[in-house]
């Protein structure tokens, strides 16, 4: 039930802001992200206290007998984790806009929207839903900046739209196909009798609400599951084995389709050189969608790495792991190098998200332990300092209208509470150890150092990023914030007032609990990690 | 032996401290500083009680440990761990911090910011006692990044100053010693952002070494705390390790790398060559942070961390080691000679005594390297944190002046400060009895025991390290002689000087002992304390071929004592006797040289011109273009209008392919126009190819 609230109540909540009054609408956005925040917070507290591999909160409401999808929702720990972060973030980001005025009802139920949608994303058990809820979510967003956003919105929003539908669109070929190779009745699927014993919750009776049939004539036989023909995505993760055995276009269904959703992900992570959507979606969204679009939507991709590409197609994720590896470090490496060369507020926070994005993929592609949770842990904390930078450039905004970084100088004197939070948030951007954004950079790393090769290599050139992120991140902060007041009528700007220093508060202190003391969050995530890794491993054996 | 509880609470004090602290009204600095100065103090009687405990019982104090994160095939950790040489240091961070935290109250009396340096201060001491007490090379990691903040932070105390291109004051009162300073990017703001790249530099390397160390720890199966002392030690002596291989390296070239990554972070911290250049600039921050920058703390932290790592640095790592050192202790030994501002002498004075400390450590174990390395930087530590203070004394007994050349005469005027000071010129220029004698003569003695040991090569330090130390009793002396003696060369700076008041006076007073070589080689307790572990065995090879070590050890001091002769009579002639006519004269004489040195032998400029420059501006934007276009597509596209360079930039790529998806859409739109005559036409040209088709068959 609580699942379902956490969908439906923000599309409640966005009808109601859309009907209701103007006053209203953004107390409804708070309501809808507080409660998300509340559902994700709990589910992620209870894989604190009860570490566990299973499906929690599991309901579900048939849709479509004859497809075989209906709304099949449940959390593991990463959904939990990536569920809190889309309260939190919509939290924040509600917060932030606040002060905005124009068709508040509007704005906000959109904003509510595409809260729903990126909530069931995360909460889905069902390939179906999660592809609708995928490119629902576009919409709202399109809206949101294609009306909201700044003098190129029209550009920037279609931009977006059309790229990241693009990306996405096989998604929908692998989804037929998927259908179509599944015989009516059902397949017959052995499972490793170590995978049954990692999983199942009855001591090996069901496997996700299957029958496990074990041979009496065999006792060492592996054990057979009776998979019936349906979108649930641990069903199709059960038949892993017959993707690669069904041809399409002269390849085996598995590659077709790992490489349809690979294609959706990386637009969605970015990955260089699928990324040019991202600056000029962030340089024309406004403040609170910037922090969204940061904060959330680009985890979407890495999510649909770790629940839909490595499940269902172990064997592909393992064989394109040094690819993906690659790609995590041109991606670090190049956006960090073209971060240093903006001279846009928000176009270089951006780039710094793509490097940072960067680490996610380095740590995924590494597949061993370090490198999975490192690519959770930085995908979570990302969203946190992404969310601080953008909040910040918008606080700016407001004052200045502009984003240009020579446009600013010395604004420590007239805003110094501004002026720590920009310096925290540039630090935990270039991963100060005790800041959240060290954890997940220097997992990965470890992860792609204790990996075969190629990921030694990769994880010693990543070290250079270092490097660069001091660079572009503190050199920002000195041009805007340090040295002697460059416009005399800076000297006017009001610091950070209370709303704001609010929508900072959890951010910041998120990024210093997580950063010292990420152990939780990691041993949360722990049996879940684990079982993708036996799950690979069992796909190379 | 001590609680387990002390050493956490000695590391952990001074984090509380500056949270305490800072949480405090900015109104109050004197509050401030009391309330710092006094749990520091506290946390000295404590750190006093560790070291004594862990001397007395000569053993290493393992404290309690926690594990951070499990990563299945290894797990990192932090705790701590207390040997004698960071038993020893800790105290001495302690020390000089009370002392320098009570000096600041005077020194920034009349600075209204003043509230805000001791926090600052009590974070940058966290840190450093964290890498200094740190039981593994990761917590060490975290802990050294974090006195890279701190120190940020403080040499960027007064952030909002100018470029010194642009402040009207620096370019009424700059010496001749500005030369060869970039002067548009020489500002606190451009010196904290300056130290903190530049140490990252060193410390991408410590990070690849931390990652190859991993790979070793878990290519010989002893993944559990993977980083920590112990583990590391059993890796590198393990018997498997040349079976391990990654990328076709062995093991031991692996460990070569390993090694010579932790050196790079220690290289970017101790300023060492070619990363020193951040230390002179970070000279814009409160003199008094540049005392414990200078001493206890950062550059510090460099020397520290290869001496903690020892163990796990193989011959071909050392010889890096002694011979970066041996570099960087000649040159700036050089650059010193020559520099007007009266703390850019002191700084790269600092840069060549961190140089001959890694000589000392570059020597190797047998020959007491590691020793003499650890005693020259203690006993510098007190000595360079003496004559900071003394310096930030000068400059605001002066208003603000730093210029060497319009001091003197000023032993009159500031007598405690003068006298103070030469005592610790005496101690660096390592005259006998003072502190510096001692060390100076250990790890000259010990590069010469390498050197003899090994030969060819091995030389090369030791006579980089003979050349420095000639060069620092020359511009030592030359530093106090322009400063303290003579008579008054300009009246209008040096009129109003007096010695520093109340707390602060008795602060030089009660550091310059510490100056002196008794404290240090009473009963030998140093070399005791210090020496390797196991050292019963040792010193029983000891006292075998006792001879050769003397032998060593009396020429290293002969030496010495003739380099430290040779400069100081320079000195002396030239700038105690004031004929400093002939020091110009040698200027114009060697033009090319004293250019070159002034110059900072173009360090500087070239790191400008690459790195900041090429990389930093031209790189970047060139990757700006390649990604998202020229300025003038996104001139075109601010405009509303599609670029005109479409398939020339990664984004341009993008709107290329949209713009042929519409073209041809267009292109395809023409069919269904809506115009009669284009469909008569189409439909009479489609029959046309029907019968001529089916005509052909």
């Amino acid at each position: 039930m609580m699942l379902l609230a956490a969908v439906f109540g923000p599309l409640l909540f966005a009808v109601l802001s859309l009907a209701g009054p103007v006053r209203a609408a953004r107390w409804w956005c708070l309501a809808g992200s507080a409660l998300t925040l509340a559902i994700g917070g709990a589910a992620l507290w209870d894989f604190v206290a009860r570490p566990g591999a299973d499906f929690r909160l599991q309901v579900e409401v048939p849709w479509s007998q004859v497809l075989g999808a209906s709304l099949r929702f449940g959390v593991d720990s990463l959904s939990a984790a990536m569920l809190a972060l889309s309260g939190l973030i919509t939290l924040v980001a509600t917060i932030s806009g606040f002060a905005h005025e124009r068709s508040p009802r509007s704005y906000h139920g959109l904003v509510l929207l595409l809260l729903a949608a990126m909530n069931a994303v995360f909460v889905t058990l069902d390939l179906l839903v999660f592809y609708v809820a995928w490119e629902v979510l576009l919409v709202p967003m399109l809206l949101l900046i294609g009306l909201f956003g700044g003098e190129q919105r029209r550009y920037a929003a279609l931009k977006f739209f059309i790229y990241t539908l693009a990306g996405s669109v096989m998604m929908l070929a692998l989804l037929v196909l998927l259908w179509s190779a599944t015989p009516a009745e059902g397949r017959r699927v052995a499972v490793p009798a170590k995978a049954v014993a990692a999983v199942s919750v009855d001591g090996g009776q069901t496997l996700h609400g299957l029958r496990v049939e074990r041979s009496d004539q065999a006792p060492g036989a592996a054990p057979v599951v009776l998979v019936p023909r349906s979108f649930d995505l641990r069903h199709l993760a059960l038949q892993w084995q017959s993707w690669r055995e069904v041809r399409f276009l002269g390849m085996p269904l598995s590659a077709f389709g790992f490489l349809a959703l690979l294609l959706a992900c990386l637009v969605k992570v970015p990955a260089v050189p699928l990324h040019t959507w991202l600056p000029h979606a962030h340089v024309q969204a406004p403040t609170a969608v910037s922090i969204l679009l940061a904060g959330v939507l680009l985890k979407l991709g890495v999510y649909g790495l770790y629940r839909i590409a490595l499940p269902l197609f172990p064997w592909e994720v393992y064989t394109w792991a040094p690819t993906l590896g690659w790609l995590g470090l041109l991606g670090i490496l190049w956006g960090a190098l073209v971060a240093l060369g903006q001279r846009d507020l928000k176009r270089l926070v951006a780039y710094s998200s793509v490097s940072h994005m960067g680490f996610c993929l380095l740590g995924f592609g590494s597949l061993t332990f370090a490198g999975l949770a490192g690519g959770m842990v930085q995908a979570v904390t990302h969203g946190l300092s992404a969310a601080l930078l953008f909040l910040l450039v918008g606080v700016l905004y407001d004052r200045a209208h502009h984003r240009r970084i020579d446009g600013f100088g010395g604004l420590a004197q007239p805003m110094p509470r501004f002026a720590w939070l920009l310096l925290v948030a540039a630090l935990a951007g270039a991963g100060l150890p005790g800041l959240a954004g060290f954890p997940g950079e220097f997992l990965g790393l470890s992860g792609a150092f204790t990996s075969s090769a190629p990921f030694p290599l990769l994880g010693a050139l990543a070290c250079l990023s270092v490097i660069l992120s001091a660079a572009y991140l503190l050199g920002m902060v000195r041009k805007v914030v340090y040295g002697p007041l460059q416009h005399q009528e800076h000297a006017q700007f009001a610091d950070c007032d209370r709303r704001e220093l609010l929508a900072a508060l959890p951010l910041v202190v998120g990024l210093v609990v997580l950063g010292v003391w990420p152990k939780p969050l990691v041993e949360a995530l722990r049996p879940a990690l684990e079982a993708l890794l036996l799950h690979v491993r069992s796909a190379l054996s | 032996m001590i609680p387990s509880w002390l050493p956490v609470v000695v590391l952990v004090l001074p984090l509380l401290a500056a949270v305490l602290v800072g949480l405090l009204p900015r109104r109050s600095p004197g509050l401030a500083h009391g309330l710092a100065a006094a749990l520091l103090g506290a946390g000295l009687c404590l750190a006093l009680w560790q070291a004594t405990a862990v001397l007395g019982h000569g053993q290493a104090f393992v404290g309690p440990h926690a594990t951070w994160l499990d990563l299945g095939a290894f797990t990192l950790g932090v705790g701590v761990y207390v040997d004698a040489m960071a038993a020893i240091m800790a105290g001495i961070v302690y020390l000089l911090a009370v002392l320098v935290l009570l000096f600041n109250r005077w020194y920034m009396h009349d600075d209204a910011q003043a509230a805000r340096f001791p926090w600052q201060f009590c974070g940058f001491v966290f840190a450093m006692l964290g890498v200094v007490l740190s039981d593994n090379l990761f917590l060490s990691f975290c802990c050294w990044e974090l006195v890279g903040l701190g120190s940020y932070l403080l040499i960027g105390f007064w952030f909002a100053k100018p470029a010194a291109s642009e402040d009207p004051e620096y370019q009424a009162n700059k010496g001749q010693g500005a030369r060869g300073v970039l002067e548009s990017s020489l500002s606190p703001s451009h010196a904290q952002l300056k130290a903190f790249v530049t140490n990252r530099i060193g410390d991408a390397g410590f990070l690849f070494g931390i990652g190859v160390f991993l790979v070793l720890a878990i290519g010989l199966g002893r993944g559990t705390d993977a980083l920590g002392w112990a583990n590391l030690r059993q890796v590198v002596q393990d018997p498997a390790l040349a079976s391990v291989s990654c990328f076709g390296l062995s093991g031991h070239a692996l460990l070569v790398l390993a090694a010579l990554g932790v050196f790079a972070g220690a290289v970017g911290k101790s300023a060492q060559f070619p990363l020193h250049v951040w230390l002179p600039d970070a000279m814009q921050g409160p003199t008094t942070a540049s005392s414990i920058i200078h001493a206890a703390t950062m550059v510090a932290a460099g020397v520290f961390l290869v001496a903690r790592c020892y163990p796990m640095f193989p011959p071909e790592a050392l010889a890096v080691v002694g011979w970066t050192g041996g570099i960087t202790c000649f040159f700036a030994a050089t650059i010193a000679c020559v520099q007007w501002d009266l703390k850019a002498v002191l700084a790269y004075s600092t840069v060549s005594q961190l140089g001959l400390m890694f000589v000392g450590l570059g020597a190797g174990e047998a020959a007491g390297g590691r020793v003499a390395g650890l005693a020259h930087l203690f006993t510098h530590a007190m000595f360079k944190c003496l004559l900071f203070l003394c310096a930030g004394a000068v400059i605001h007994a002066c208003a603000g002046h730093q210029d060497l050349e319009r001091m003197g005469g000023l032993r009159r005027r500031m007598p405690v400060v003068a006298w103070t000071s030469l005592m610790a010129v005496l101690a660096i220029a390592g005259a006998p009895l003072f502190s510096g004698f001692f060390s100076k003569d250990a790890v000259l003695a010990a590069g010469l025991g390498a050197a003899t040991a090994e030969g060819g090569l091995a030389w090369g330090p030791f006579v980089l390290a003979c050349a420095g130390s000639l060069l620092t009793s020359a511009y030592m002396l030359r530093w106090w002689f322009s400063l303290f003696g003579g008579d008054e060369r300009d009246a209008s700076v040096t009129h109003h000087a007096h010695d520093p008041s109340g707390l602060a006076k008795w602060v030089l007073l009660l550091l310059a002992p510490f100056t002196l070589a008794l404290p240090w080689t009473a009963g030998g307790w140093l070399e005791h304390a210090l020496a390797a572990p196991g050292a019963a065995h040792h010193e029983g090879a000891h006292g075998a071929n006792d001879s050769h070590t003397l032998d060593a050890h009396t020429l290293g001091m002969i030496l010495a004592l003739l380099l430290l002769a040779v400069g100081a009579a320079f000195a002396v002639a030239v700038f105690g006797r004031g004929r400093r006519e002939l020091a110009a004269g040698l200027a114009r004489r060697f033009a090319g040289l004293h250019r070159c040195c002034a110059e900072l032998w173009g360090i500087d400029r070239l790191w400008h011109r690459w790195f900041v420059r090429g990389l930093g501006q031209r790189g970047s934007a060139t990757a700006a273009r390649i990604d998202l276009g020229s300025t003038q597509r996104l001139a075109a596209l601010e405009a509303g209008k599609p670029g005109p360079d479409d398939f020339e930039s990664l984004d341009g790529i993008v709107d290329g392919v949209a713009r042929v998806c519409g073209s041809l859409g267009r292109g395809g739109a023409w069919f269904h126009g809506g115009r009669l005559g284009t469909y008569l036409a189409v439909a009479i040209g489609i029959g046309a190819f029907g019968l001529w088709w089916g005509l052909q068959r």
